[in-house]
């Protein structure tokens, strides 16, 4: 998590750093003092550090989105230069495939929009405005990302480590659009911002130290 | 899944440790830090390790580069913040120029696994409890420009380039020293509206002004925080008055003081008791001045006596010395009147000065039989002049609703004033400085 | 509603203003002489106002 665990070099027992690049603290047990060697201290100060994997969403978690149940099957770990992000493959329970995307815990469900105009990759910048579905959309943000991982049951088959366009939409109304570049044709996905506790979600994942 | 995916990355490796003692005596140790420097001493042996020790050196080199600007609230501190906990696991400074002025304000990043992020943001001791909207809101232009966010309208305060001086901890994107973002703030206190513009990603917030005790309280932090200082963009004016409602109310007692003005008016029986004209002859008196009126009736309550002199003066004055005497009590008020009466010409024209009359009120005269002892003087060389006297029982004092409404007056002045000057000194850090007032 | 304490004020200005009215109260200077005779009416120069209390003992033993 957050605060770095590890064991006591002396004594064996669990000791924890305050932060993710603090290089001090004391065994509770043999009062030793303990210092991390592994720490880059040229970065200290100058860069921050990521956050591990920290989202509460595991494989297997259910939840309720617009009264259907849904379950997690898999997981694509995307990473970019400042960061990453998790999309989560759910299912629905009337078979329907959707994607729960999931960034510093701000959470958003969409579905695949096929058959749409949409504009080409070199042609999209920041605060420009597209419509779908009577949505009026503005662009918000333009990443440059890759897979980092994979996990579960997705709904296709093919994956590149290359770097993709992703390009994200909002509207004045807590609506969410996607615009995925991986393939020759763009795909959309339009969907909404949720929050975590509209999805009463279970079987979570657990974090030591947080009830 | 097709052959070739990988799998999920590893979890971060745990990380390396190693333990500080003493090499003498194997000992626990003590460590002391002061300012930018670490010492370790041993608590048996009690000799200095040698700061060469490659361990040791870790520990100086993190305390170089961290002591400097240690936050407030230090990472890994949790506290409960709207009910839900949260860890501090970031922290950056960041700055904007003005003017040549560097500014700087500090992030302190919280976390919860399962509620998200939030940010705290501190400014010269003012803090805002800050999270990124999920709404975008619509930018309106106009005189001065606004945001309209969840149906409520934000004025525009400042735009300004902001750098990344210091970053500690983790944040949810890479934060770098020198990153660069253009900041727009919007406010509606206590609230804020922020639009960062970074290269590839604009974020909306919106922050609601903290007051330092809350803070200290949430994250149990010992000493008093640190007082703020000026008026801050989005903190709330004193929550005294609302300036509506003091006007309201003020005009609300005035209408009753104006009432109760014509009340007495209609009430008040100016009943005239005593009228005369006399003469005063020219040159010095021959014999006694002095004289008394016919006896008079005082009716009713205890109430006030206004006696009027009128005099035909002409650049000359006369003084009437008056004693208002109860005929049977043998009580008397004393007293001295002028009426005097001065005009001319001179090179911005014609001026006057003084009147040819004048009013006195007598205090709380109970009711009975009462004359007057006259003696009148003037200038040695006075022609003569005619004068008059009438008085009148139970008069209605119009000086007294004047002070009244003064008195009335005064305690919304000083909160309109002081709403007045809190408001300019919030615009004054503004892009805007000054011209607003904030509307309730 | 705005303030009761100023409210409170405001009525309490306004009583006082009525009081005064009532009670015909007066800025203007005066002073007060008590006992003043009778005999004055015959003879007003023999009047001395300006002492508070009109009959001194003003002789010797």
């Amino acid at each position: 998590m957050t605060q770095p665990i590890a064991n006591c070099p002396n004594c064996g027992a669990k000791i924890v750093f305050q932060w993710s690049s603090s290089v001090q603290t004391v065994c509770t047990y043999c009062k030793s003092i303990l210092v991390r060697t592994d720490v880059d201290l040229k970065k200290v100060g100058q860069v921050a550090d990521l956050p591990p994997d920290s989202s509460p969403i595991q494989l297997n978690t259910e939840g309720i989105y617009r009264n259907k149940a849904f379950v997690v099957a898999g997981r694509i770990l995307y990473e970019y230069e400042q960061g990453g992000w998790n999309e989560w493959h759910i299912v629905m329970n009337d078979g329907a495939s959707a994607w729960l995307s999931d960034a510093q815990d701000e959470y958003a469900i969409s579905f695949a929009v096929p058959n749409q105009t949409l504009p080409a990759a070199n042609q999209i910048q920041v605060g420009q405005q597209c419509t779908w579905n009577n949505q009026t959309f503005t662009v918000t943000v333009i990443t440059e990302a890759h897979y980092k991982g994979v996990e579960g049951e997705l709904p296709f088959q093919y994956w590149d480590k290359t770097d993709v366009t992703f390009v994200d939409l909002r509207s004045q109304t807590g609506k969410f659009a996607t615009l995925d570049y991986s393939d020759e044709q763009p795909a959309l996905y339009l969907g909404e911002f949720v929050e975590f506790d509209d999805l009463k979600l279970k079987n979570l994942r657990r974090f030591e130290g947080w009830s | 899944m097709s052959a070739g995916t990988p799998p999920l990355p590893n979890p971060p490796a745990k990380p390396q440790v190693k333990s500080l003692h003493c090499p003498q005596c194997g000992a626990a140790i003590t460590l002391r830090s002061f300012q930018q420097a670490v010492t370790v001493v041993c608590d048996s042996c009690h000799s200095v390790l040698d700061a060469k020790d490659p361990t040791l050196k870790i520990l100086q080199q993190f305390q170089a580069v961290t002591s400097e600007l240690p936050p407030m609230i230090p990472l890994g501190t949790r506290g409960k913040l709207r009910g839900t906990d949260y860890e501090v696991i970031g922290f950056q400074r960041r700055s904007i120029e003005s003017d040549g002025v560097r500014y700087d304000w500090h992030e302190y990043l919280l976390f919860n696994p399962y509620k998200g992020f939030r940010y705290l943001s501190e400014y010269q001791g003012h803090w805002n409890d800050i999270t990124v909207c999920k709404d975008l809101p619509i930018l309106q232009t106009g005189i001065v420009p606004s945001a309209n966010y969840l149906g409520e309208i934000y004025r525009h305060f400042q735009t300004a380039d902001a750098t990344t001086g210091y970053v500690i901890g983790e944040f949810p994107w890479q934060v770098r020293v020198g990153e660069r973002a253009t900041v727009t703030d919007y406010v509606r206190p206590p609230r804020v509206l922020s639009c960062e513009q970074g290269s590839s990603e604009t974020t909306w917030s919106v922050g609601e002004y903290t007051y330092p005790q809350e803070i200290w309280k949430a994250f149990n932090l010992s000493g008093q925080p640190p007082e703020p200082v000026g008026v801050f963009e989005n903190q709330p004016a004193p929550a005294t008055v609302s300036l509506k409602q003091a006007w309201l109310a003020f005009l609300l007692l005035t209408a009753f003081l104006l009432g109760l003005m014509a009340f007495n008016d209609m009430v008040a029986s100016k009943d005239p008791v005593f009228s005369a004209n006399y003469q005063l002859a020219p040159g010095a008196p021959k014999g006694e001045a002095s004289f008394v009126t016919d006896v008079f009736e005082l009716k009713g309550r205890t109430s006030n006596v206004e006696i009027k002199t009128a005099a035909n003066v002409s650049n000359s004055w006369i003084y009437l010395n008056y004693a208002l005497i109860n005929q049977d009590t043998g009580k008397a008020w004393d007293f001295g009147r002028e009426v005097s009466y001065y005009s001319g010409r001179d090179s911005d024209g014609s001026w006057t000065e003084g009147s040819r009359s004048d009013t006195v009120i007598v205090p709380s005269v109970p009711p009975g039989h009462y004359y007057l002892r006259i003696e009148p003087e003037a200038d040695a060389r006075h022609p003569q002049i005619s004068y008059s006297v009438l008085i009148r029982r139970d008069v209605p004092v119009f000086k007294f609703y004047g002070y009244a409404l003064l008195a009335l007056f005064l305690p919304v002045l000083y909160v309109t004033f002081k709403s007045i000057s809190f408001e300019r000194a919030r615009w004054s850090e503004s892009d805007h400085p000054i011209l607003q007032t904030e509307s309730d | 509603m705005f303030s009761p304490l100023y409210l409170l004020y405001g009525f309490f200005v306004l009583g006082c203003v009525g009081m005064a009215e009532y009670r015909g109260w007066s800025m203007d200077a005066m002073n007060e002489v008590k006992n003043v005779p009778r005999s004055i009416r015959d003879n007003p120069g023999a009047y001395r106002g300006i002492y508070s209390s009109y009959h001194h003992y003003t002789g010797g033993k």
